[in-house]
Formats: structure tokens, sequence, C-alpha cells
């Protein structure tokens, strides 16, 4: 209870030190609410264009594209302490200063930053899924909220899972690793579509290293009616926990990579 | 068993080299960053550690601080091994590196104090007394509203060492604290610094190059070079070995040249008058003044000890450093 308390006083001082820079802040915001707002336009005009992939209608597209917003957004703009350049915060020495602290290194990462402009990127995600939900026309049940509010709780999991990957490998290099973004952003831009629409390899890729098909597919299909593979209710509810699992298995790694950090001189 | 025990303590790091021509694959070099350290400190000593950059004085003060973990050794303060204990281990000690931040940079710093308060889950009414005596000490009381970036240097190291000791930390590791200082602001650091050694008792080890800084501080002074501990003791006494030459500016009236002196002294035109150097030891003091003073009438002399800098450097010189 305590670690939350302290989280959320971090964030408020963070977001206090933000508003150091009004405009500054207001511009980026506004720039980032028209980076998102045309990817999003793209994604409008392709689903007008061909109304529907597959099985899958302009709605659902929509629906799932916003969820897929919303989720990895929500984590950049709260877990930014993760998601932000941790190397930088290595050959800075701020790793030394969290060390000196008596909590724990995960918490205090947690705590180190927050990105409030990511609300314009938010605010567009929102968008898409009122938008498609209108569209899929889907009737909502306290069990369908419930799907929804899990999959982008335990999506948020999972991404900052994958995010931890780089920061374990800047942790033993010293030196950030590109090579993870593919899993992360790429992970983001390739499941704004339904998993199915893709070939094999790449249905591998999202069930089982960076499964976003389980946290944010199968739930959105079951809201939207159109059950995934035809796999039962119930999985919807259970297959997004792949990804407290797969944070999990980071956080434990993480813990291990700190017991070889070797810092650096001052 | 003293308060702080080093026995041992061995660290290296493997350095990776640029890639060369013709090899596939980088040379590895192993840089032997501690060897076998060991020391004791007991509880309220102020000591000061020195010793040229690079002799692995940052390591030593990291290992005892818990961020590093040793190679081999063995290293206890207050009964505890600070990597096997972290978080228990940090609660008590406060570190303060002169070059980087511990507080954030752009709120007001009596805001990042609270935080500190909450991170280190001090009781409201300890903080609010220890806070008020810290800003009384350190005269911080009309900075507290003010964003550290907008704080001068000196500021800005009277707030980082009140950060760091709001959890009143029973020891406290100091890594070059005076650089770039003003006389002013380095003069009051070092009493503040003395006060907190003397009244509270706490623990103090010194990292520095500033070696006025050890003169006024330090009972004690440990001297690190390439991983190996070099000196421990009396600063006087590490300087006596090395403390063998004095330096006297004398002017005539008139332009009285200067009287034939042995060769063993260094004479040096210092604007209208002369530098010399002699070592007392070859000539005594008494000798060269009589010397001086059979040659005519002297409007000044000045003497002057060694420059403690030079001490030091002589003695990095002469181990080679």
């Amino acid at each position: 209870m305590d670690t939350v308390k302290l989280y959320f006083r971090s964030m408020k001082m963070l977001l206090r030190s933000q508003m150091q820079y009004p405009l500054s802040f207001i511009l980026q915001t506004i720039s980032q609410i028209v980076m998102t707002g045309g990817e999003l336009m793209a994604v409008l005009l392709l689903i007008d264009r061909f109304d529907a992939l597959n099985h899958w209608s302009a709605g659902d597209l929509l629906f799932i594209y916003g969820m897929m917003d919303i989720t990895f957004y929500l984590t950049e703009c709260f877990g930014r302490g993760v998601t932000g350049n941790f190397a930088a915060l290595i050959q800075s020495g701020g790793l030394d200063t969290l060390m000196l602290r008596p909590r724990g290194i995960f918490t205090q990462t947690l705590c180190r930053a927050i990105d409030p402009r990511r609300i314009g990127c938010i605010s567009v995600g929102v968008a898409a899924v009122i938008m498609g939900a209108n569209l899929a026309s889907i009737e909502w049940t306290f069990l369908k909220w419930a799907a929804f509010f899990e999959s982008i709780l335990l999506g948020m999991l999972l991404i900052l899972g994958l995010f931890l990957i780089e920061v374990i490998f800047s942790i033993y290099s010293v030196k950030s690793i590109e090579v993870v973004n593919a899993l992360t952003y790429g992970g983001r831009s390739a499941c704004q579509y339904p998993i199915d629409v893709y070939p094999r390899v790449l249905r591998l890729l999202f069930m089982v290293v960076a499964p976003f098909a389980l946290t944010l597919h199968v739930p959105a299909a079951y809201i939207l009616g159109k059950p995934l593979y035809g796999w039962p209710d119930f999985t919807a509810f259970l297959c997004p926990l792949a990804g407290a699992v797969l944070f999990f298995i980071m956080y434990l790694c993480f813990q291990k990579a700190l017991r070889f950090y070797r810092s650096t001189g001052s | 068993m003293s308060y702080i025990s080093v026995r041992d303590l061995s660290k290296s790091f493997t350095v990776r080299k640029k890639r060369e021509k013709g090899h596939l694959l980088r040379e590895k070099t192993q840089i032997q960053a501690l060897q076998n350290i060991s020391f004791d400190i007991e509880q309220g000593e102020l000591v000061g550690y020195i010793g040229p950059n690079g002799a692995g004085k940052s390591t030593t003060v990291k290992i005892l601080s818990g961020i590093l973990t040793p190679d081999s050794g063995s290293a206890a303060v207050g009964g505890m091994i600070p990597w096997k204990e972290r978080k228990k281990h940090v609660k008590r000690i406060g570190v303060v590196f002169g070059q980087r931040s511990q507080l954030w940079w752009d709120v007001p710093i009596i805001d990042s104090y609270s935080l500190l308060r909450d991170i280190y889950r001090i009781p409201e009414s300890d903080y609010q007394k220890r806070l008020s005596e810290l800003t009384d000490a350190l005269d911080l009381g009309h900075l507290l509203r003010t964003p550290l970036r907008l704080l001068s240097l000196g500021q800005r190291m009277r707030a980082e060492l009140c950060g760091s000791l709001l959890h009143s930390p029973e020891l406290l590791f100091l890594d070059e604290p005076t650089i770039g200082l003003d006389a002013v602001s380095k003069l009051a650091l070092r009493d503040f610094l003395k006060e907190e050694n003397e009244k509270k008792g706490t623990t103090i080890l010194l990292t520095t190059h500033d070696m006025e800084d050890i003169a006024a501080l330090c009972q004690r002074v440990m001297v690190l070079g390439h991983g190996k501990k070099l000196f421990d003791g009396a600063l006087p006494q590490l300087l006596s070995r090395y403390d063998t030459l004095r330096t006297v500016h004398v002017r005539y009236d008139g332009g009285i040249n200067l009287p034939a002196l042995p060769d063993t002294c260094l004479i040096e035109q210092d604007g209208d008058g002369h530098k010399i150097t002699y070592a007392p030891e070859k000539l005594p003091t008494t000798q060269l003044l009589s010397l001086l003073q059979s040659a005519g009438n002297i409007r000044e002399l000045t003497a002057q000890p060694q420059n403690i800098d030079h001490l030091i450097a002589a003695m990095y010189k002469e181990m080679d450093l």
C-alpha cells in the first residue's frame, strides 16, 4: 500500500514539474494527437476502401485498433520510467542514485517518470473504440466490460514486460538495444489488426513470444461476439493472464540482472 | 568489531577495447580497481580518502554503499553486508556525489525533500524537526521554494547535503563535496560537516582532491593508488616524509644582489626580489639567514610552508601513481 502511495506521490510531483513548461506540454500533446490521429485516418481510409478484412468488419477493426492504442499509450504514460530511455539512466549514473535508497529498484524506476502528453494518443484510441463499438453494434454486458478492462490491464503488464527486456539488456551492456523495439513498437503496429490475418510465423510470434494475441485479440473477439478460432468464452478471461506471466518472468530477470550491474565512473 | 570493517576487498572490471583490424573479437582487458584493500573505521571518525583519478576511491564507496558487489573479500558496516542487505543498509547511510544530483531538477527543493521523506519512511515529526535543523545550519530557508535548476552550484551542493541527511544517517559518504565551490561556500560547508561529525557523531568518509578539505577536517587519511592502500594514518605523519623543503622570499633595500648560497638552494627571480627554496636539513635556517643578512639591508622576508598540493604530487610521483 505504501508503495502505491509513493507511486502516486511521485506522479503528482512529476506532473507538477512537467507543468513548469506549459507551452511545451500543450504543443507536444497536440503534435501527438495529430500523429496518432493521422494513423487512425489511414486505418479509416483503408477500412472505407475494403469494408472488411476476412470476416472482420470495419467496426471490428476499428475497435481492436482503438483497444491496442489505449493499452499501449496508457503504458507509455504511466510506465514511462520503464518504457523511456533506461540506458540513459544508467549512463548518467542515475541508477546508482536509485540503489542508494531503501526501496525496490523496480518501484523507483516506475516512479521515475510519467508522460502526460500521451493523453492525446489515448484519447484518439478512445475515439476509435467508441466509433468501432457503435459500428459493430456491440451489446455491452457486465462480463464484456470486465473482459475489456482485464485486457487493457494485462496488456499493459505485457508491454511493460517487453520493455523490461530492453532494460535488462541495457543493464548488461550499458547501451540500449534497438532490436527489442521490433517486439514492442512492432508488436503494437502489427497487433492493431486481428492476429488471424497474418501468416503462420507472425501468428506464432504474437501468440507465444510477445502474446498480444492472447491479451488483446482473444478478449476483443469475445466482446465483438466473434470468438477467435471459435474458442470458448472463458478463454477471453484466461488468455490475457499470459501478459502477467510474461511480466512476472521479466521482473525476475530484471532483479537478477541488477546483481550484475557494474555502474559507471564518476 | 569496528563499525566499518573491510578485509581483502578486490574488484575488477572487464573493459572491452575497440576491435583492431584483422581481429575477429574485441580484446578484453581486466582492470583491477581494488586489490586486497583492508581497513577499519570506528563510529564517529572523519576519514579522508585520497588518491589520483582512477585509484579506486569511488569503487570503494560504491561497494560500501551497496551499489556494487566485490569479487572477493569481505566488508561489513555496522554488522551488515552492504550488497546483501541493500535496502536495510542504505536506510542508515547518506551519499553525496559532488557531480550527481539526487534531487529532482524541475521542482522546488522542498517537494524533493517531502518525496524523500516518503521514500525513507521518515515519521512526520522527525522530518519537520530535522528539516528545520538542516535548513538553519545550511542556510537554505529562503531557497526551499526554488526549483533546483535555478540554484547556484554552492546552493545546490547545500541542498543536496540537506537531502542526504534528512533521514539522519549514521554514516555519510561524500564524494568531492567542495568541487567547484567558491571560498565562502567551501568554508561554510566544512564548518557544517565538522559540526555534523562532532555533535551527531556521524561517521564520515570524505573523498576529495582538495587537500585543504582534508587538512581542515580529517584526523585520519587513507591514500589509495592503483587499487592498493598506500598509507593509513594522520595527515602530518604522511606529509612529514615529503615536507622537506622550505621557501623564503627576500627583498633587499636598493638592488643588492644575493650573496653566494650553497648549491643545494634553488634560487628564482621573483619580481624585484628572490625566491629561495632550501632544505633545512642540509642548510639550517640560521645559517641561511646570516648569509642573507650579511649581504645588505633586508627590507622584506617572508617564509612559506610547502603547498600541500605539491606535497601530495611529490608523494604520488614517488609512489609511481
